[in-house]
């Protein structure tokens, strides 16, 4: 298209240089040279029209002492005169530039002269020097995140290099499990997440910044926690094992080597530079059973040939709750309180007998039991405390990241530091991270490489259980939390079972501290022992020592004024894996493309804990540090141990990169199943076709990419706690007299029997590109049958157990669609131009049990339902709220509820009969909904324009119940009995029709089906992050003296749009992963930030 | 291959229960799981309201303690005695099964100690067969996964229970007073006080045999007969009975240890706060640790506090049972009238005389002067059997061990079979024997004494009542008697209304019958 590009020109006697200048201004392209080669150039006369730029260019320099040459869009001018110097020359030096598309000079890239150890580095300006000794020699450019550049010499002296970023095109190499791919010879199903993507979200971990970012991927906040430090819960394509089963745990492979999930916040992100998600079998195969959940694959930054690059990445803020739990005011909560107590003694209708004349009756203010004393008091003062006001305050979240890297072509180097420290909303909570990252690669000779990367964390998680908000909301807003002088009331309703929710966070109340040394160090020997055959030995150790330290004083919550309490927990743990690999490749008849894999790994799993707790401590300043100073000293231990051996083969095979096989074998051997059943083999086969790279295709010009993938293949779970199969005893202590005995009791029934899970997958993909990769995706559907489903299963209670074991019973099955697309919609050629690109995911899955044990259709005892989700709920079908109607007194009184007295049904909640049989029982339950959405997914938007960027990151779900426990009456919040503060609902009363929430009562300590109440539309749009950015242009960065510099600010997890419980509880997050917990509440928060590259 | 081969360190398998250590802790932990039903919410809520005795405090939830419809499977009280028989029971059967197997253990102390394993056993059974009639029978110890179950006839399960009382009298030592018996421990004594229940219980029951009355006499009487050389005996005072500290008196047959070292006293004993009415709510108190955490859950009804205690003279058991004073104990919330307080620290704060007064006299009292008619859900005497003032904090649980059988009991068993086989004279002999004491130290012992004319049925439960209010026994002896429905709707009006036949059984956990998923389903009892 370039060349296309027309001049017009009209000059007399000119400078050559002046109509270089006019050609400039009139195309896009640019002119390099030498200004002492064009010292000896005539003067031009040109007059031209419309006319192509090469033939302008070369009436230009006809004659003249110099020739030039295009490369794309650079005009390269030199002496004719070199070239004789060259031919007398042996050695010639060559000069050049490097810059990357937008012209933005590139330092740091590598220049070899292929087939030789000679090498150079570009500068800062993207400048090299570099000599050859002949014309025939070969430049090779490599850069990373770039496509390699070959270039003979040739005549030129001067060289303009652009280099082409990695796109998604099919050069891409891509980690797959052992080994890298080109992307084109992928057959799994494998989503990419690019240090882009994850940069864009300042989240406290990964994980949070994955969300959405990935078709597949189902991530939200476990139990709704908000915590500064919590760890989100993640699922591969849906849920294949069952909750306290065989773990679900997705497998996290850091640099080769699987990371302990627990940790995974200790890692820092800002580290990362790539995350891969192997989603079906063929792609998980590799890793075994350890891959059954899936498996993602990080890759830290490891350094690269070039002078030092230092980078310092940082951002500040402020994050705040996303807002109030609406409880009632002091207004109506009096009315409440009024209306608990007159329901306890004859609710059914105005006028029936009653202690009360009604809901006016002064006897409410005397009797002593509907207000405290306090409360009393606090009406005479017109009190009206907010109690939310007074826990609540802003957090603040810093991170710093710097780092440093670089190397020469045998030794590269990459050091980073970082420091996270995000603060909660209440005081004394926080979690900090200190990290500390080194990874050093070595080439010794040119046979064999060997590289170490160790990656070291300090978290620090400060009150983890700080969380005052029920008691907040459940306080009494006529009850103050200080007395005259200024001291904290324990107990402020006088003696009522809530206490003081300030108490917890007075400074030394509370002192919990968590403390964990994370060490991550992972290294590597590669030998190449023949032309295509190498050796690598892998090996990682991760090291986690831990301590945890509690106190709680006198006067808090938790011991509500009794003696003090300590604990302390030390946890010693290891994980190390070792890995001996061989790999083969080789190119037969240049068309046959294989590679062989042989791997023997071992692992071992080491988790031992002691644990102490006393109370009564001689000094709240000792706090946790000396147990000796307690009483009542306990103690605890637990080991664990499991081991893992493996084999493992795989094949990799295409055809001129059309026609793809991949063939993986595993056998894995775990410690944790029972004798017997230790063993299995695990095979897989992957096809691939390269459907654009055929003939026929080569005309079809819109579609640039097109692949057929299709997987098939078995993958087992063992994940199941060390011991399962042994049986176990648990201790009670008793005493006789003052004899004390621990005594042994059984409480977990042995299974010899116990052995694999196992989850075939098929997979079928469809890759695309579209419009020279403007447009690109994949599509995925799959299907996975899990069978021998490792249960927890609970034993009817006359066996004695009552704790659930381990079985392999029942089979599920989860099918799903997923697509991404990712989209460049307006192209910006420059800094300058206005540029947009989406990326858009959706993600269908649907589970379903499809048998239980002994052909069981139904496990009530277990919610496990055939033909069912996983996650359905069962309960009764809730109709509305028994009215004070003629019909439903004659429905009441045929379904032979009682109606009388303090525990009449009429304002409590109303249930199906479901089967008509005349009686309300458990037969009338049934699957009321399932925690399940219809889909999920993710869409992230970027702008950019004038150095400006704006990213949308959001995430959504729709479809599927969830629960909200602080809408039930079990977490006291809502539990609807007259006594403590309740979220402000409209109940029912003898007047008020309500039909959805039941009438107080102060007998009734949880109303009946209260359950039900807990329910909610899970379906939401979340504006995770919106960013707007700005980069300094080249030109003013040069001069201050930095590569780059990015400014940037960010707000966050404050849009929450078509959540139904979002806007009748604008406080609250619908995201969670199972229950909604009455937790810390979510946060918004708004950062600030700068990264900047020297 | 060696590496995949498991070493547990932190846990213990069931093999354990065959070494020497294994086989005393699996014992252990049997008695010890008489915690989680004696002090529990649980067994409290299955025994004491919904009866003529106790009805529903201000706390908790009310919907078992008088009947009504939502009082169904679901229940989460009605669950805790059943998992925790079961669970025992198993134990027991660890222990039992193995006593062949144990090594390193002197036979006889093996004997003894199966002895005290079928003791444990047959009360773990006899609490299942009185609550929900025909249930589960597991003779052997089980290790291995079973999702079926069965209900066995009323009739195996009490043959049962019975040859284990039977065989455990045999090994037991006799007394628990005597020879270094461990408090706690089982001993024939107490397996005898068992044994003449379970007969009189069966006695009643559709499982019936022709001597079960007499047996019970015999076996009560045996035991009566025998408490000089066992070291046994009423106290003189029926106050010191459930004296703090004293549970290991001499009256006392069996009872569940606890100990105020936490580390061994894990599976708490919460009676200390059921029946503690809500003094702190009141004028010139707040929470003390002699007065209790207020719970509030049961609170007498007018038939005991009226009519039972009728006599409250002579009768010192009343206020002895029930608190009636309590003295301020916060000056803050005395109240004033024109600035000056009404009383003093330590002056009456409230008092409930149990007996009647005019409200004239009411408004006349510079303190709270409740009578029984204006008792609330919040305010009414205190039921003091269960107070406990050592315990660690205010608002902790108890740190006293749980009184489950004593001596008075026993005479009163005695003198329910001796009414059943139609010997009101001796039946009339035990009766005075727990009345005489009740008269000591202030009442007229002859006014206390009755004649064998006034025996009945009725009156033996209408002493039981005065001599075990509260004791965690009375929906058990009612049902028993077959009196529940009838006393209930005579003397408990919140209950009363809505107590029907079904009501004699109580619910099988749904949680069992949900769990039962092969062979055929787990029958629910008739009407849930």
């Amino acid at each position: 298209t370039g060349l296309a590009q027309k001049v017009s020109i009209n000059v007399k006697n000119v400078s050559i240089v002046q109509v270089l200048e006019q050609i400039q201004s009139q195309t896009s392209y640019n002119f390099l040279y030498n200004s002492k080669d064009l010292i000896n150039t005539k003067p031009v006369s040109l007059s031209v029209k419309d006319m192509s730029l090469t033939e302008a260019l070369d009436r230009c320099f006809k004659n003249q002492p110099v020739n030039y040459y295009i490369e794309n869009t650079t005009v390269l001018i030199e002496s004719k005169r070199v070239e004789a110097v060259a031919e007398r020359e042996l050695r010639k030096v060559i000069k050049g530039k490097i810059t990357d598309e937008k012209g933005e000079a590139l330092p740091g890239v590598s220049v070899k002269i292929k087939g030789s150890a000679t090498g150079t580095v570009s500068a800062n300006d993207g400048s090299f020097t570099i000599s050859v000794d002949n014309t025939d020699a070969i430049l090779v450019f490599t850069f990373i995140g770039f496509e390699p550049l070959e270039r003979k010499v040739g005549s030129a002296s001067i060289m303009s290099i652009v280099l082409k970023p990695v796109t998604t095109g099919l050069s891409e190499v891509i980690v797959v499990g052992y080994g890298t791919q080109k992307k084109v010879d992928v057959t799994g199903s494998i989503a990419s997440v690019s240090e882009e993507a994850i940069k864009s979200v300042p989240a406290s971990n990964l994980i949070s910044a994955l969300q959405s970012q990935a078709p597949g991927l189902d991530i939200q906040k476990a139990g709704g926690n908000s915590h500064p430090g919590a760890t989100p819960s993640i699922a591969i394509r849906g849920k294949r094992s069952l909750d306290a089963g065989a773990s679900s745990d997705v497998l996290y492979v850091v640099d080769g080597i699987p990371y302990n999930s627990t940790y995974i916040n200790d890692l820092n992100q800002d580290d990362v530079t790539s995350v891969q998600i192997l989603k079906d079998a063929s792609a998980t195969a590799i890793y075994g059973s350890r891959g059954a959940n899936g498996v993602i694959l990080i890759t830290t930054r490891r350094g690269k040939t070039g002078a030092p690059v230092i980078t310092y990445s940082g951002y500040g803020g402020a994050s705040t709750a996303l807002g109030h739990y609406d409880v009632m005011d002091v207004k109506a909560y009096e009315t409440y309180k009024k209306w608990g107590n007159y329901n306890a003694n004859n609710p059914n209708t105005i006028g029936a007998p009653n202690r009360y004349s009604g809901i006016d009756d002064p006897k409410f203010y005397t009797d002593g039991i509907t207000f405290l004393p306090a409360e009393l008091a606090g009406m005479e003062n017109g009190t009206a405390t907010d109690w939310q006001k007074l826990i609540f305050k802003n957090g603040l979240k810093t991170n710093h990241q710097l780092s440093v890297s670089g190397g020469t072509p045998t030794t590269k180097y990459a050091v980073s530091a970082g420091y996270y420290n995000e603060g909660g909303l209440f005081p004394g909570l926080s979690f900090k991270r200190y990290s500390f990252k080194v990874s050093v690669d070595q080439e010794l000779g040119k046979y064999v490489k060997v590289g170490v990367s160790s990656l070291n964390t300090i978290s620090k998680i400060y009150g983890e259980d700080i969380n005052p908000v029920v008691q907040a909301l459940i306080s009494s807003p006529l009850t103050v939390p200080y007395d005259d002088k200024g001291n904290l009331i324990p107990f402020p309703g006088g003696g009522s079972l809530t206490y003081n929710p300030l108490a917890n966070l007075v400074p030394g109340a509370v002192v919990q501290r968590r403390s964990r040394y994370n060490t991550f160090t992972t290294l590597y020997a590669e030998a190449q022992i023949l032309p295509h055959l190498k050796y690598r030995f892998n090996g990682g150790l991760e090291l986690t020592p831990e301590t945890f330290g509690e106190f709680y004083g006198s006067a808090t919550f938790k011991n509500l004024s009794g003696p003090s309490t300590g604990k302390n927990k030390n946890y010693d743990y290891y994980d190390y894996t070792l890995e001996n690999l061989l790999t083969y490749e080789n190119t037969f008849s240049k068309k046959h493309h294989v590679t062989a894999t042989g791997l023997f790994s071992f692992q071992e799993d080491y988790k031992a804990n002691t644990e102490f707790s006393y109370n009564n401590i001689l000094a709240d300043d000792i706090q946790y540090f000396n147990p000796a100073l307690g009483a009542n000293l306990s103690g605890k231990g637990d080991y664990k141990k499991f081991d893992i051996v493996s084999f493992m083969g795989r094949i990799n095979y295409d055809y001129m990169s059309k026609y793809l096989l991949t063939l993986t074998m595993r056998s894995d051997g775990s410690s944790t199943l029972a004798p017997g059943n230790k063993y299995h083999l695990f095979p897989s086969v992957a096809l691939g076709w390269n459907i654009a790279q055929e003939d026929f295709m080569k005309n079809i010009s819109f579609l640039s990419n097109l692949k057929l993938r299709a997987g098939y293949g078995s993958v087992g779970n063992a994940a199941v706690s060390p011991y399962q199969t042994l049986g176990g005893l648990e201790l009670l202590n008793y005493n006789y007299g003052t004899t004390n005995v621990t005594g042994t009791y059984p409480n977990n029934v042995p299974n010899p029997q116990l052995g694999w899970e196992y989850t075939s997958t098929l997979n079928l993909g469809l890759d695309f590109g579209l419009l020279n990769d403007r447009i690109t995706g994949s599509v995925d559907v799959y299907k996975q049958n899990t069978s021998d489903l490792i249960l927890p299963q609970n034993l009817p209670i006359t066996t004695g157990y009552t704790k659930q074991f381990l079985a392999n019973v029942g089979k599920t099955q989860n099918k799903g669609l997923e697509l991404s697309i990712s989209s460049t919609n307006i192209v910006a050629a420059s800094r300058k131009d206005f540029g947009w690109t989406t990326n858009f995911n959706i993600t269908f899955n649907r589970n379903k049990i499809v048998a239980l044990q002994n052909g069981v259709t139904e496990d009530v005892g277990n919610n496990r339902f055939v033909g069912k989700p996983i996650n359905s709920l069962y309960n009764y079908v809730r109709l509305g709220i028994w009215q004070n109607t003629a019909a439903d007194s004659a429905l009441a009184r045929d379904l032979k509820l009682t109606m009388t007295g303090a525990a009449s049904v009429i304002g409590t909640i109303k249930v199906a009969d479901l089967n008509g049989d005349g009686v309300i029982n458990s037969n009338d339950r049934t699957i009321v909904g399932s925690r399940d959405p219809k889909f999920l997914g993710g869409f992230t938007n970027r702008f950019s324009y004038y150095g400006f960027d704006l990213n949308v990151v959001s995430t959504y779900r729709v479809g599927g119940t969830q629960i909200a426990y602080w809408l039930q009456p079990g977490s006291k919040v809502n539990a609807l009995n007259g006594k403590e503060n309740n979220l402000n609902i409209n109940y029912w009363t003898p007047d008020n029709h309500e039909n959805t929430y039941p009438k107080p009562n102060f007998n009734v300590q949880s109303p009946a089906y209260g359950d039900l109440l807990g329910y909610y539309n899970a379906s939401y749009l979340k504006i995770k992050t919106i960013n707007l950015g700005y980069s300094l242009p080249p030109a003013i960065v040069n001069k201050i003296g930095v590569k780059s510099l990015h400014v940037y600010s960010s707000f966050n997890d404050a849009i929450i749009l078509f959540s139904k419980l979002h806007d009748r509880f604008p406080g609250i997050d619908p995201e969670s992963a199972g229950t909604l917990g009455v937790d810390t509440p979510p946060t918004k928060s708004l950062l600030f930030g700068l990264n900047v590259t020297f | 291959k060696k590496q995949l081969i498991e070493q547990p360190r932190s846990g213990l398998t069931p093999q354990y229960f065959q070494t020497a250590q294994g086989f005393q802790s699996g014992l252990d932990a049997a008695y010890a799981g008489n915690r989680d039903i004696w002090g529990n919410e649980g067994l409290m809520t299955m025994t004491t309201p919904g009866t003529d005795e106790f009805k529903s405090g201000g706390g908790g939830n009310s919907d078992m303690n008088i009947y009504s419809s939502s009082f169904d499977a679901n229940n989460t009280f009605v669950p805790r005695v059943w998992n925790a028989c079961y669970t025992y029971i198993n134990d027991c059967n660890g222990v039992i099964d193995n006593g062949a197997l144990v090594t390193g253990l002197d036979p006889a102390i093996v004997k003894q100690k199966i002895a005290e394993a079928k003791f444990l056993r047959a009360n773990y059974y006899f609490l299942l067969v009185r609550f929900w009639g025909p249930v589960t029978l597991n003779t052997h110890f089980i290790a291995e996964p079973i999702t079926s179950a069965e209900r066995a006839p009323i009739a195996d399960v009490y043959n049962f229970i019975i040859q284990d009382l039977k065989d455990a009298i045999d090994g037991l030592p006799p007394s628990p007073v005597k020879n270094g018996v461990l408090p706690g421990k089982a001993t024939a004594a107490a397996a005898s006080h068992l044994l003449a229940k379970v007969y009189l219980t069966r006695a009643y029951s559709s499982a019936k045999q022709s001597d079960d009355f007499l047996n019970a006499y015999n076996t009560a009487k045996g035991l009566i007969d025998n408490i000089g050389t066992l070291g046994l005996g009423l106290l003189p005072d029926f106050a010191s009975v459930y004296a703090e500290g004293n549970e290991g008196s001499k009256e006392i047959l069996w009872s569940v240890q606890h100990t105020s070292n936490l580390t061994y006293n894990n599976n708490s004993n919460e009676l200390n706060f059921y029946y503690v009415m809500g003094y702190e709510n009141f004028p010139g108190l707040v929470r003390s640790m002699a007065y209790g955490r207020p719970y509030a859950r049961v609170q007498l009804t007018r038939w005991m506090s009226d009519t039972c205690f009728a006599d409250k003279t002579n009768d010192t058991r009343y206020y002895k049972t029930f608190q009636s004073v309590w003295l301020s104990n916060s000056a803050d919330k005395i109240p004033k009238v024109n600035g000056v307080p009404k009383y003093a620290l330590g002056d009456t704060a409230i008092y409930m005389p149990g007996v009647d007064v005019s409200d004239t006299k009411i408004n006349a009292t510079r303190y709270l002067l409740v009578p029984p008619r204006n008792y609330t859900l919040q305010l009414f005497p205190t039921m003091l059997k269960y107070q406990d003032t050592r315990r660690a904090g205010i608002n902790d649980p108890s740190v006293r061990p749980v009184i489950v059988y004593r001596l008075a009991e026993t005479y009163l068993l005695a003198a329910e079979a001796a009414v059943n086989l139609g010997d009101n004279a001796n039946a009339a002999k035990y009766i005075n024997a727990v009345r005489e004491r009740a008269a000591n130290p202030t009442g007229n012992v002859a006014a206390m004494t009755i004649t064998p004319d006034k025996v009945s049925l009725d009156y033996v439960l209408d002493e039981r009542s005065r001599e075990l209010a509260g004791e965690q026994t009375r929906w058990l002896d009612l049902v028993r008697t077959n009196k529940l429905i009838e006393r209930v709707k005579k003397h408990n009006p919140d209950a009363g209304a809505n107590i029907q036949e079904k009501h004699l059984l109580r619910p099988i956990p749904q949680t069992q019958i949900d769990r039962v998923i092969s062979g055929p389903k787990y029958p629910q009892n008739t009407g849930y």
